[in-house]
């Protein structure tokens, strides 16, 4: 069965309708991109299946479960964890501290205000695990606002690995990124793709990293969905080349 | 007891008008600068002071003109010297700031004009009483009313229909979309911060021909048009404007079964509110979160 | 508030110096009184800085670790004075008992209000702190047969405490009372420290950082925010309830709006990203209005001009930069 389900979803504002009748499945295991172009309605997309506003209309299932009305934090607590596509953590604290909000609150401690020795033992050993998937153990003791952008990155992208999710959810993980940067958080997305197997499903402008990453595409344009299919089936797709390769990049 | 009713709705009226001038100077401030202006109320008395100053120069009319406008070139010069430092900061330096504010306007009342209560008078033809058998109809009183309708209405028209008017709506909206628009955003909050305390000068020249002058006159009208703004549903000042009227004349009701009912009935609407209708009577749900 | 150019080691102290510093502030604390008269001190005045301490220390744990604006704290200091002035005046001479009473009509009260808050953010949270301290300040001046109305509760002394046949005079003895109210502002603070480095802390001070981030990691807002504002009334209801038994009376004006405020500046004074600013803030702000009422008429210009001189110049505070988070 499909991790993740999304049926005939829509979100109207208004008389704008942003996202329309979208539908389509994620498989365990799977590393899915959704591209487009500014404004084709990625992000209100990533935000219906997030839980940060509901549809319009349509239903999202996740682990065959309906979720289309769940709160984000039902959401995250029934295995979903994301990144914001402008870079969001907790600046005045350090990487470890960070990564140890999110293991604690993913752990059921998070109204705890003690913790046995063994509990403290299990939180440190989530935090040490992340840090090394996320290659920040050399960071873990600076302030997160302190460090690079790329760095930056790939501490909320461990935040959000604290939470031991089914899926992975990546609002644009390289914007406004250099080459060197990008290639970091990228490399990064790949390790846990292929070596961890995590389910991944990111939104991205930047058709470089999409075309080496995914194993299937999504276009969006105008909230609608194009086409679907394998990076190659989408680079020699003629409507998308027209309206998105054409016209974007 | 139909004249008791009467009486005090008529008082309940009065009141809420003043609720109403408080509570939108406060709100526009509230709205467009995220600032609580805890010294509004001192403003408020000093713009009784300062008509109570002028008259012997300007007589009662023109004290009553000049002293809103002056009251509204002070908080120009007071929002262009301090509180504009601290827009772009968290909210509880605003607060402060105010809040020490307002402690040295009351200490200046206090030193310039005394402790002790002073009369505002007013002109003769506006004191007798229309009726002797509804005695607290006043020629004041029935002023006030007209004053204060004819400012509201100002007020909003120039909201509505001019052109800076429709700025402070629209910055109140969304200020990024205003200041994209090359709107000079730091204009607008000055011009709007004046306008609010104007009309709290305004607020003090009506109330110190009702009530008389002292340092402490706005203290008990601050707190109440918080309430009517919470009431009303922050955000929207037409919200402020039935806000101020419904606790206004709650109050006065409720007074005449119950005279120390007045301020309770205020907060039990507050808390019922908040409860029942979180955003408040006008409030957009997009202002509350 | 940037912290880009903070130094790294003025972030997270080395345990050991963190040890140093307590040692150096508890000396400080217990030796006061014995050495801070030559410079104009006397036992009350103690007494008072540690209680205002400790109701911006409580404060701070809303404003400085949760991000959450009160200013209507007055209101649990206040109804903690009462409480406690009820126990003493009304039923029982004990000043256990009134303490306790004290810290559970604050944060009563504090649990419903803010269970009524914990949706609004910003500066209409702060509006809606100033709405409901209002309310209680209304009830503890109109209702005169139970509170006293505006003469405030009077007529009780706090109790001398009884440890079996053992006696401790706090009630006759300043200094003695000093060192019960040190003893319970080292209870109060150790366990505020304790909080926030426990993981419902760290949930705190990550909805200062980041309440979205927070959101989207599993944290609900509300829930905390709540829970935050319930902890931080506790606490400003002891040092009420320390206050009451201070003053022997308990009276509206512990209640108004003009001691949130103070409360607040005192946090932002000390420097409110500090676990220990509050209470610097609140020994300066303490002093200098002791000081300043005792030699002019005008001295609520210069309390007014510290507010402004503090939110234009100091706006870090005198601890801004020296920034530990807890204990």
């Amino acid at each position: 069965m499909s991790l993740l389900q999304i049926r005939g979803v829509s979100k109207a504002f208004g008389s704008l309708i942003a996202v329309n009748n979208v539908t389509l499945d994620i498989e365990p295991g799977e590393l899915r991109a959704v591209i487009g172009p500014n404004g084709a309605g990625k992000t209100t997309f990533f935000n219906l299946i997030t839980g940060f506003f509901p549809p319009t209309s349509g239903q999202i299932l996740l682990d065959g479960k309906d979720i289309t009305r769940a709160t984000a934090v039902e959401r995250i607590r029934m295995g979903m964890a994301r990144t914001f596509q402008i870079t969001q953590i907790f600046p005045e604290l350090t990487t470890r501290e960070n990564i140890q909000i999110a293991a604690e609150t993913a752990m059921g401690f998070r109204l705890r205000t003690w913790l046995s020795r063994a509990e403290r033992a299990a939180v440190s050993s989530r935090i040490e695990e992340t840090l090394v998937a996320a290659r920040l153990t050399e960071q873990a003791d600076r302030l997160v606002g302190e460090l690079s952008h790329g760095d930056q990155r790939s501490a909320e992208i461990a935040m959000a690995l604290a939470l031991k999710p089914r899926i992975l959810l990546l609002d644009e993980p390289t914007a406004g990124m250099g080459e060197q940067e990008t290639f970091q958080v990228a490399g990064l997305i790949r390790r846990l793709h292929k070596h961890t197997g995590y389910t991944i499903m990111l939104v991205e402008h930047d058709m470089r990293v999409v075309f080496n990453l995914a194993d299937r595409i999504v276009v969006l344009t105008e909230g609608t969905m194009l086409a679907e299919g394998t990076p190659r089936e989408i680079a020699d797709n003629p409507a998308v080349q027209a309206a998105y390769l054409g016209t974007a990049e | 007891m139909l004249t008791l009713i009467l009486f005090n709705l008529t008082n309940g009226i009065i009141l809420g008008l003043f609720y109403v001038l408080m509570a939108l100077g406060v709100s526009l401030i509230l709205n467009l600068s995220n600032v609580i202006n805890f010294a509004h109320g001192n403003f408020l008395a000093l713009g009784g002071y300062f008509a109570f100053s002028l008259a012997p120069y300007l007589g009662y009319w023109g004290a009553f003109i000049v002293a809103p406008i002056l009251i509204g070139v002070l908080g120009l010069i007071v929002e262009q010297t301090m509180i504009k430092r601290v827009y772009a900061r968290p909210h509880v330096y605003s607060l402060l700031l105010t809040f020490g504010l307002s402690f040295i306007i009351q200490d200046m009342c206090r030193t310039i004009w005394g402790v002790n209560g002073l009369p505002l008078s007013i002109p003769n033809a506006l004191n007798s009483p229309l009726s002797n058998q509804f005695f607290f109809l006043t020629g004041y009183r029935i002023f006030l009313v007209a004053v204060v309708i004819v400012a509201v209405a100002a007020l909003f028209a120039f909201l509505g229909f001019t052109r800076v008017g429709t700025r402070i709506r629209a910055g109140t909206f969304d200020l990024d979309t205003v200041s994209a628009l090359g709107i000079n955003i730091g204009l607008l909050r000055a011009l709007n911060f004046a306008l609010g305390i104007g009309l709290a000068g305004l607020a003090g020249v009506l109330a110190g021909g009702q009530i008389g002058l002292n340092p402490n006159m706005g203290d008990n009208l601050v707190l109440p048009s918080f309430i009517a703004i919470i009431v009303g549903g922050i955000g929207s000042l037409t919200g402020t404007l039935v806000g101020g009227l419904v606790i206004g004349v709650a109050s006065a009701l409720t007074s005449v079964w119950w005279s120390a009912g007045s301020n309770v009935v205020m907060y039990i609407l507050m808390v019922v509110i908040l409860v029942a209708r979180p955003r408040g009577i006008m409030g957009e749900e997009g202002m509350m979160t | 508030m940037s912290t880009t150019t903070a130094p790294q080691t003025a972030v997270a102290a080395a345990p050991g110096q963190r040890w140093l510093h307590l040692v150096a502030i508890w000396a400080f604390l217990i030796a006061a009184p014995l050495w801070m008269g030559h410079i104009g001190g006397y036992d009350a005045l103690y007494s008072r800085i540690l209680i205002f301490g400790l109701a911006a220390m409580g404060l701070n744990l809303l404003l400085g670790f949760t991000g959450m604006m009160s200013f209507g704290h007055a209101a649990y200091f206040g109804l903690g004075a009462y409480g406690a002035g009820f126990v003493l005046r009304y039923w029982i001479h004990s000043t256990p008992l009134a303490i306790l009473c004290g810290i559970l009509l604050g944060t009563v009260f504090g649990v419903i209000f803010g269970a009524l808050m914990m949706r609004r953010t910003g500066i209409y949270f702060a509006m809606l702190t100033i709405a409901f301290s209002q309310i209680c300040y209304y009830f503890a001046y109109s209702w005169n047969s139970v509170t006293g109305g505006y003469d405030g509760l009077r007529g009780f002394t706090r109790a001398p405490l009884h440890f079996g046949s053992y006696v401790i005079d706090i009630r006759d003895n300043g200094l003695v009372f000093y060192y019960f109210v040190l003893a319970i502002f080292f209870v109060c603070t150790a366990l505020m420290g304790a909080l926030l480095r426990s993981p419902l802390g760290r949930t705190m001070i990550a909805l200062r950082e980041n309440p979205q981030r927070a959101r989207f990691l599993g944290i609900p807002n509300e829930q905390h925010v709540w829970i935050a504002f319930a902890i931080s009334t506790l606490f400003t209801s002891v040092a009420g309830a320390l206050y009451a038994l201070l003053n022997n009376f308990a009276d509206p004006t512990a209640l108004y709006y003009v001691i949130s405020g103070n409360i607040v500046i005192m946090a932002v004074l000390g420097g409110m990203l500090n676990f220990w600013g509050p209470l610097l803030g609140a020994a300066v702000f303490v002093w200098l209005e002791d000081y300043i009422s005792s030699q002019t008429v005008n001295w609520m210009s210069f309390i007014g001009v510290i507010f402004v001189v503090v939110v234009l110049f100091f706006p870090r505070g005198l601890l801004g930069f020296v920034k530990r988070r807890s204990a």
